[in-house]
């Protein structure tokens, strides 16, 4: 019995010893202290030090965009650094380019900020707030593709521009044990501020998306954050080329709608790529604004049309059908919106009908 | 329900997302002990004691295990076992205790308990824990089993001390040794890819 | 205590009783990190650090504080504890003193509290019976040994990238396989020295 008791006492002892040792530790070595962060020269910001820059800011209140929620695996809360802050982890330098280490440009979620540091981000990303909202409605477009639409509670109202997107908080749930953001474009144009509507499609095993087919109710409270993006229609003469499909079409959407209230007269085409009639959603509306733009004409295309879907519209893949339709010469800028495969198919064609690579903007994370 | 997932929990270890060949885990026991087969058996009724056990324990704790000492609670927990373990063999086995050596006690830092903890004693009640321990234990068991008997049968001519093959047999010394282990699991993962790709292609057709 | 001289034991450790390719132990960081030069540098540096100081903090545990009191059956408990917290008071120190240093091994440290062969080290030293000085060896030459093997297998992985090779053996199979020759090689050590 006193065998037991020693043996006890001697790990209890060995194990406080070492504990009390790293809790010093803690307190002394690995604390950085109270930080200055100074953004863009003129704000500043006085935080805890030894965290990650990301968690840094997005406990001021300022929202970098990320994809992972920290953990190094999106690659999208770059941050350019003014001030030294030593060698690149190995932890970034998948992510880092070439471009990016002559501006010093770092990973935000990787890089601890241990002493006073300068930052500089885009102006438009202190607009970036927290919004709570409520689900209000949850509509099947597609077999695969939800329409989810979300009334701002606090605040109450969203600034933004049409195309910009936001970061959709997913709550630990059965796929995850913490909470974890995904980017989805505002389907909603900036006039509904109170509203915000996003089209979700189902990846199969995607945490995100099996959340919201499986869980999300009307009535639920959603977070989010935003509006991130530099996804928007740039005010010139040209003609405007939209190219996407599935729920890419969300900040096509978006941009339309505003065009309409703008009454913008821009030739305008749209060209939406899906495989089968079941995959076309939203058709009618797109033939609403027809009427409302004169210029706007509203193409679908599909490459896989089923016998029964007794399609006459455009057949074949959407590189195809651009093929088709662009002429050499024409005063063209597009925007696409889709899979990373979608996009660099179509830019190659976009390219060789003679549209400068400057003139094409597109949203990659689809 | 409950039945399809222990069916599932038992035959996904055992198959071919077997730890040892799907993701190496667990590979230093397999090369030290694959020697002599009945050292590999006493080390394999100790794994599986160990990380059946160890599930259970920490699924049971698992409401009430603060994250950020999650990690030394389990290690504490598979220690304990192997001490246990460790303690029996030594009273029970001493010929097997002693050429076991340390190899007992590393099965402490064996990634496949820790591994199973993690992924599925935290998040899965008590019953299925110990299943899945049971059932990644005997995955394990068995590929070390066979590596054992190839091993022991070319490097001495015996399976558990019992000289199986005759005087004929020109004892391949390079089995018994380091090199011998790598060489055998290699051409098993060989072989396990091999059966797998010819599934997988099966499926897809 | 054993009477062997503690430079017999850090060559031995090294070479004839390579810890990795004679003992087997701390195969799965050595199969999964070994894929390049740089990173297997950056593990090999931290094992060494690891391996020399917890040999020695482990010694001192087991001689003076498990052995006195008879305790020495929880020595698997003792053991990793120390290894453990250890290994989280260099990663903070690493982080404040040096930020080059950090960039190139910090990553690595908490892999490196389950490498089995930081614990067997430990348990080895203890089996084997060395003193203070010899402990202190044969963690700086296992280490060493750890880092040898580890960097040769990244420079021929390296070099393996641009051959051909049997489908089922890519990855895993082949970096065993080399591990099996690597070993062969060694055994041409043996017979140098004796430890055991």
């Amino acid at each position: 019995m006193a065998q037991l008791l020693i043996g006890i006492a001697a790990v209890c002892g060995v194990s406080t010893f070492l504990a009390v040792i790293l809790v010093i530790a803690d307190s002394t070595i690995a604390n950085y202290g109270e930080v200055t962060v100074i953004i863009n020269k003129d704000t500043q910001l006085k935080a805890q030090g030894g965290r990650p820059l990301l968690s840094t800011l997005m406990e001021q209140k300022v929202f970098i965009p990320s994809a992972c929620g920290g953990r190094g695996s999106c690659g999208l809360c770059k941050v350019k650094i003014e001030s030294d802050v030593g060698d690149y982890l190995p932890t970034e330098l998948s992510w880092i380019t070439e471009a990016d280490m002559k501006e010093n440009i770092h990973l935000s979620c990787q890089l601890k900020v241990k002493k006073d540091i300068a930052i500089r981000i885009p102006e438009e990303l202190f607009n970036v707030k927290e919004y709570v909202t409520e689900v209000v409605s949850l509509v099947d477009l597609t077999y695969d593709i939800k329409q989810v639409t979300l009334r701002l509670t606090e605040p109450q109202e969203i600034q933004f521009t049409a195309g910009q997107y936001i970061q959709f908080q997913v709550p630990e749930y059965e796929l995850t044990s913490e909470p974890v953001y995904r980017a989805y474009s505002m389907a909603s144009q900036p006039s509904r501020k109170n509203e915000v509507e996003l089209e979700i499609r189902l990846v199969p095993n995607g945490i995100c998306t099996t959340f919201v087919f499986n869980h999300l109710k009307v009535g639920d409270t959603v977070r989010f954050n935003g509006p991130y993006g530099e996804f928007h229609l740039r005010d010139t003469n040209r003609d405007i080329l939209f190219i996407a499909g599935g729920s890419g079409m969300a900040p096509i959407k978006s941009i339309l709608h505003n065009m309409v209230e703008k009454n913008n007269t821009r030739k305008t085409t749209y060209f939406f790529g899906a495989r089968a009639v079941r995959d076309l959603f939203l058709v009618k509306e797109m033939r609403e604004i027809e009427k409302r733009l004169p210029n706007f004409t509203f193409i679908p295309a599909l490459s896989n049309p089923l016998p029964e879907d007794n399609w006459k519209g455009e057949t074949g893949l959407i590189t195809d059908v651009l093929d088709r339709h662009l002429k050499r010469g024409d005063n063209l800028e597009a925007y696409l919106c889709g899979s990373p495969g979608m996009i660099d198919a179509s830019v190659k064609v976009l390219t060789k009908k003679g549209i400068s690579e400057e003139l094409i903007f597109y949203d990659k994370f689809a | 329900m409950e039945t399809f997932k222990v069916k599932r929990v038992f035959f996904e270890d055992l198959g071919l997302n077997n730890p040892v060949f799907a993701q190496i885990l667990g590979i230093c026991s397999t090369l030290a002990v694959t020697n002599v087969l009945k050292n590999t058996v006493v080390m394999c009724v100790g794994l599986i004691f160990t990380t059946a056990l160890s599930n259970l324990t920490v699924s049971m704790m698992r409401e009430y295990i603060p994250a950020r000492i999650r990690m030394m609670v389990e290690t504490l927990i598979i220690a304990a076992y192997v001490i246990i373990v460790d303690i029996m063999l030594k009273a029970y086995l001493p010929d097997v205790s002693r050429q076991l050596g340390p190899y007992i006690g590393l099965i402490i830092t064996n990634c496949i308990i820790m591994g199973r903890a993690e992924a599925f004693a935290l998040s899965n009640p008590p019953f299925l824990s110990f299943l899945d321990g049971i059932a990644s234990g005997f995955g394990y068991s068995y590929v070390l089993i066979i590596i054992a008997v190839v091993r022991e049968l070319m490097g001495s001519g015996s399976i558990w001390g019992i000289r199986v093959l005759g005087d004929w047999w020109t004892n391949w010394s390079i089995m018994v040794m380091a090199p011998g282990a790598f060489f055998v699991l290699a051409i098993f993962i060989w072989v396990v890819k091999g059966m797998r790709t010819e599934e997988e292609k099966g499926e897809k057709k | 205590m054993s009477g062997i001289s503690f430079y017999v034991v850090f060559f031995a450790a090294i070479f004839t009783n390579n810890i990795l390719l004679t003992n087997y132990l701390g195969m799965c960081s050595f199969l999964a990190v070994s894929k390049e030069v740089k990173t297997a540098s950056g593990l090999g540096m931290a094992v060494i650090f690891v391996m020399a100081i917890t040999s020695v903090l482990n010694w001192l545990a087991y001689y003076y504080i498990l052995l006195p009191l008879n305790l020495t059956y929880l020595r698997f408990i003792v053991f990793i504890i120390i290894i453990a917290a250890f290994v989280q008071l260099l990663e903070m120190i690493i982080e404040r003193v040096s930020e080059r240093l950090y960039a190139s091994l910090g990553i690595f440290l908490p892999l490196i509290t389950v490498n089995c062969a930081i614990l067997g080290a430990s348990l080895f030293l203890v089996i084997r019976k060395y003193t203070f000085v010899s402990s202190f060896f044969y963690g700086l030459g296992s280490g060493i040994g750890w880092a040898l093997a580890i960097l040769a297998m990244a420079g021929i992985r390296e070099k393996m990238k641009k051959s051909r090779v049997p489908k089922g053996l890519a990855g895993a199979g082949m970096a065993l396989i080399i591990a099996g020759i690597m070993a062969l090689a060694f055994m041409g050590f043996s017979g140098m020295l004796n430890i055991t």
